[in-house]
């Protein structure tokens, strides 16, 4: 149990039983979005009108959210490279800081269908590549817990501060996971192919997915039951239905089997407090029944640079479409080709710009057999062993990230390639399998534990953060918006 | 002067007959109003749709590729070709470059009474690009528009091995190759409407020697002619270039069609770094063993074994035989007025001469054509059966084919049945023998020509309706009585 659980539910009662108008809830909604805004830059675009509309229909009979829909009084955001035709996409770029999509995504028509509303589009890394808070057009999102660190992204602060109950980002090497756990929140990176990718602006088509954010278990499966499941429309898509994670969870779960990595402490700039937090975790694991077993991945760490190789490349060819012909920014030039240089110089920011030309440098002719084909090698023997491994227990235990959340000065990396907040994180890319971090709340800013499972098994690490929020109680800090909280 | 052997290869793009693109819906219809067939995918907008597969496109490539006697993949991969140009809306093309479709097949070629095979070393499915439009020619534009009509427009292109040898071992290639294709009907192959388009890699090399040389690769070539004359001048300019004791320089050339030259674009070099990768939004497709039997079940014989059988069978010249099999519906056609008419040689005749010069001075297709192959199977048997006279024949013929009506109806319609009673040509017989004394004369002394002559006066008597054998036996009894 913890403070952020089942406040959907409440604000379904109130508005079934109509204690609540649809303008006292729409005006409270509106201004702590403005709040949360003000104080930590989460969002890029909120519209009230929209917002108002929504919820009047929560309360319109004849409208056709009915009560009974599965995420009804649910409100969520989705991250800026989500397609959305009724709020411009930007990417957090000023590439696309007007535009507005053709269509919307796949995942902002399931939620419409289960009856959640949406709040707004939050603010992230620059085409959601990277964590660390330094390259959005919109500049970076503060966090809650000390607004001089970074939040990693407007999704993880959204969920933190309760102006919504889960929220929609994007995960290429981990960034959904690495922003729940700077923020103290839940997320999952479902397996790939399990939530359709239409609709995504994605940057490394292979490697990103979209992933949930949530307060409590019960939220992020409840969400997960909304949105997962085939979509004809992306042959990526995983040909399996999706099952209700929500009825699943009820029942009893059989004894697990988790496994970690024996050289876990080798990440760098692996904080010390974490080294003792995760081994106190593991004895409270034990004590929950579930078996931990260590392991030997040889290749683990090497899955932050292989996933940094080949997004790199990925990003490098799935951009290339933004050349100021067709939409988006577009600079003067003299004749075609300074009309890109100028367009893609000034619409970039400079660390995007870096992480192209390291893609299309590591996709030369020249360096292509010793960078990108041993990338895509390193890929398979990853996969292999983080597959092997899961055929023997049910799930991989790590740390999410190897430090808390970047603040002033403190930027382990900045100018090191691999990233080093990808460590743990980038292996379940790589294999599309799926990964969930639970939060662990301490004095100062959270760290996250993570779980990694088997291919369409999100319900095993669903049961095993359930098994601990209900063990666990997780203190969310009460945000003090001068009393405009629902 | 030393002599010089031509390494040819060549890069054959043909665009498929799909009505809709290879990884959207939009239409593919030639000759639309400029960005009218275009959606989010082709356009390249972000946040449209996801590529999805077209499989009419795959099972065409495979068609063609088993047309071309090449080994067909049991998985094929789309992989992106990246590079910037403002008619590639997405900075790639989606094409085949580590799984494609077919490899090592071959064509067969007639040339000068033998035949020879030309390698294929691969047939790959891909996507074309936009189209670039100026003002006037491309340097003295003040702009360029782009039309994404034919972005994603799928085209299968086919990579011979470098085994031709000459600007007319190119253009019979060329032409083969289009016959297979329009046979299978997976495209028009059209030259002149871009649905066929044609680049050279040519070098030379001092005869005997077994080395590829630098080689320059030779572009816009819009005709058979174009890539005969193209080649050909090409070859002449390299070969002027290593006399002057110069080397080649690979680059890639255009053919200037109105000065009749080709020109140097860009260095070759330049434009070799693709970074080509497995598109991650199309997982590898893979091709069941049954489907791909279920294909090669629905080709048609092709040219060469119709080739044969022409030749063979029915006992046709080589040259009959080529003609007639280049095209798929004229073979047809020959064989159905065959099914009512088994003279093979004779048939062909009639086609060849007759219904092919009309069709062509006409500027119909065989599938156009009015006349019925049993109607035209029905008109050789009237020659047969003296009902008609070869040159009657020719007239009926030409009515057949303006009209569409049956033989039998015009020759009842105009009286043109032959006269063959002997009585009614022994009748006219001796009055134009009476009337022509001096021919009679002539003929007497020994002039065979005066026969002609009175042959023709009872020809023109009958306005040509009487049986000229009967004409001639009349004639000789009377005239040598
Ligand atoms: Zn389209």
């Amino acid at each position: 149990m913890n403070n952020r659980s089942y406040s959907a539910r409440q604000l379904k009662e109130q508005i079934k039983n109509k204690s609540l108008s649809p303008q006292e809830l729409s005006s409270s909604i509106i201004s702590l979005c403005n709040s949360v805004q003000e104080k930590y830059n989460a969002f890029i675009s909120i519209d009230p009108d929209i917002i108002s509309k929504e919820i009047e229909a929560l309360f319109d009979d004849k409208l056709k959210v009915g009560d009974n829909a599965p995420l009804f009084g649910f409100s969520y955001s989705l991250g800026d490279n989500i397609a959305t035709s009724g709020y411009v996409t930007t990417c957090a770029s000023k590439m696309l800081s007007t535009y507005k999509p053709p269509l919307d995504a796949h995942v902002f028509l399931k939620l419409k269908e289960n009856g959640a509303i949406i709040i707004g589009k939050t603010n992230m890394e620059e085409f959601g590549i990277g964590c660390s808070g330094e390259s959005s057009y919109f500049k970076g999102v503060k966090n809650p817990w000390n607004t001089k660190h970074t939040a990693g992204n407007g999704a993880a602060a959204a969920v933190l501060t309760g102006v919504v109950n889960f929220s929609l980002a994007s995960d290429v090497r981990g960034e959904l996971r690495q922003a729940a756990s700077y923020c103290g929140v839940f997320a999952l990176k479902p397996t790939y192919g399990r939530i359709s990718r239409r609709g995504l602006l994605d940057s490394a088509s292979s490697l990103e997915n979209i992933g949930l954010m949530a307060g409590n278990t019960m939220d992020l499966a409840a969400a997960l039951t909304a949105v997962a499941g085939h979509d004809p429309h992306d042959v990526t898509s995983l040909r399996s239905e999706a099952p209700d994670y929500i009825s699943l969870l009820e029942g009893n779960s059989k004894e697990l089997q988790a496994a970690v990595p024996e050289n876990w402490q080798d990440a760098p700039y692996l904080e010390d407090e974490l080294k003792d937090i995760f081994q106190g975790q593991l004895k409270k694991l034990e004590e929950l029944g579930i078996k931990i077993h260590f392991v030997q991945l040889p290749h683990f760490q090497h899955s932050s640079l292989t996933a940094t190789i080949i997004s790199a490349v990925e990003a490098f060819s799935n951009l290339a479409n933004y050349d100021g012909v067709r939409f988006g920014y577009r600079a003067e030039g003299r004749h075609l080709q300074e009309m890109y240089t100028l367009t893609r110089s000034e619409g970039f920011s400079s660390k995007l710009k870096k992480f192209l030309t390291f893609g299309a440098l590591v996709s030369s002719a020249k360096y292509y057999n010793d960078y990108f084909l041993k990338a895509q090698k390193l890929r398979s023997v990853i996969t292999k062993e983080l597959e092997d491994c899961l055929q023997r227990y049910d799930l991989l235990l790590t740390p999410t990230t190897p430090f808390r959340a970047p603040g002033p000065g403190i930027l382990p990396g900045r100018e090191e390639l691999p990233d080093p907040a990808g460590y743990y994180t980038a292996a379940a890319n790589l294999a599309g399998l799926p990964a969930l971090t639970y939060p662990l709340h301490t004095k100062g800013l959270p760290y996250g534990l993570q779980f990694t499972g088997k291919k369409e098994d999100e319900l095993t690490l669903l049961k095993a953060a359930l098994l601990l929020e209900n063990e666990n109680t997780l203190a969310f800090p009460n945000f003090d918006f001068n009393n405009q909280g629902v | 002067m030393p002599e010089f052997e031509t390494v040819i290869g060549l890069e054959v793009h043909v665009e498929l007959l799909t009505n809709t693109k290879l990884f959207c819906g939009c239409s593919t219809a030639f000759g639309a109003d400029p960005n009218t067939q275009v959606c989010p995918l082709c356009l390249g907008l972000p946040g449209g749709t996801l590529p999805k597969l077209n499989e009419k496109a795959v099972e065409y490539t495979i068609k063609a590729a088993m047309a071309l006697n090449c080994r067909i993949a049991d998985e094929i991969t789309f992989d992106r070709k990246n590079y910037y140009y403002a008619d590639l809306p997405k900075g790639f093309q989606i094409s085949q470059f580590f799984q494609p479709t077919g490899r090592d097949g071959y064509v067969e070629i007639h040339l000068d009474g033998r035949s020879k095979k030309i390698g294929i070393h691969q047939v790959h499915l891909e996507e074309d690009t936009g189209k670039l439009l100026h003002m006037g020619d491309i340097i003295s534009s003040p702009y360029s528009r782009v039309d994404f009509n034919r972005a994603g427009v799928p085209l299968i292109e086919i990579v011979t091995e470098p085994d031709i040898r000459s600007p007319e071992e190119a253009r019979l290639f060329l032409q083969k190759l289009r016959s297979i294709l329009r046979y299978i009907a997976i495209s028009d192959c059209k030259m002149e409407e871009g649905s066929m388009r044609c680049d050279a890699n040519i070098s030379i090399r001092p005869a005997g020697s077994k080395e590829l040389r630098t080689k320059t690769e030779l572009k816009n070539m819009n005709s058979f002619r174009a890539v005969f004359r193209g080649i050909e001048y090409e070859v002449e300019r390299q070969r002027s270039v290593v006399m002057e004791g110069k080397e080649v320089i690979p680059q890639t050339r255009h053919w200037d069609e109105a000065k009749g030259i080709t020109k140097a674009m860009r260095s070759k070099l330049v434009s070799a770094n693709y970074r080509c990768f497995p598109d991650p939004n199309l997982p590898p497709y893979k091709l069941p063993a049954e489907w791909l039997e279920e294909i090669r079940k629905s080709i048609p014989e092709l040219p060469d074994s119709r080739y044969s059988r022409f030749t063979g069978e029915y006992g046709l010249p080589p040259y009959d035989a080529e003609i007639l099999t280049a095209s798929r519906e004229i073979a047809d056609y020959y064989e159905a007025v065959l099914t009512g008419y088994n003279e093979p040689k004779s048939v062909s005749n009639w086609i060849m001469s007759e219904l092919l010069r009309l069709l062509n001075s006409t500027n119909t297709g065989i599938n156009d054509c009015k006349i019925k192959p049993e109607d035209l199977g029905k008109l050789l048997q009237m020659i047969d059966k003296g009902t008609i006279s070869g040159k009657i024949a020719k007239g009926v013929f030409e009515e057949m084919f303006a009209t569409g009506k049956k033989p039998e109806d015009i020759i009842k319609e105009k009286g043109l049945t032959q006269i063959s009673d002997e009585d009614t040509i022994a009748k006219i017989v001796d009055s134009v023998l009476a009337g022509n004394p001096g021919s009679v004369e002539d003929y007497r002394k020994g002039k065979n020509k005066a026969l002609g002559f009175l042959v023709g006066q009872v020809m023109k008597e009958t306005k040509g309706k009487a049986n000229p054998q009967l004409v001639n036996k009349l004639l000789k009894e009377k005239l040598d009585r």
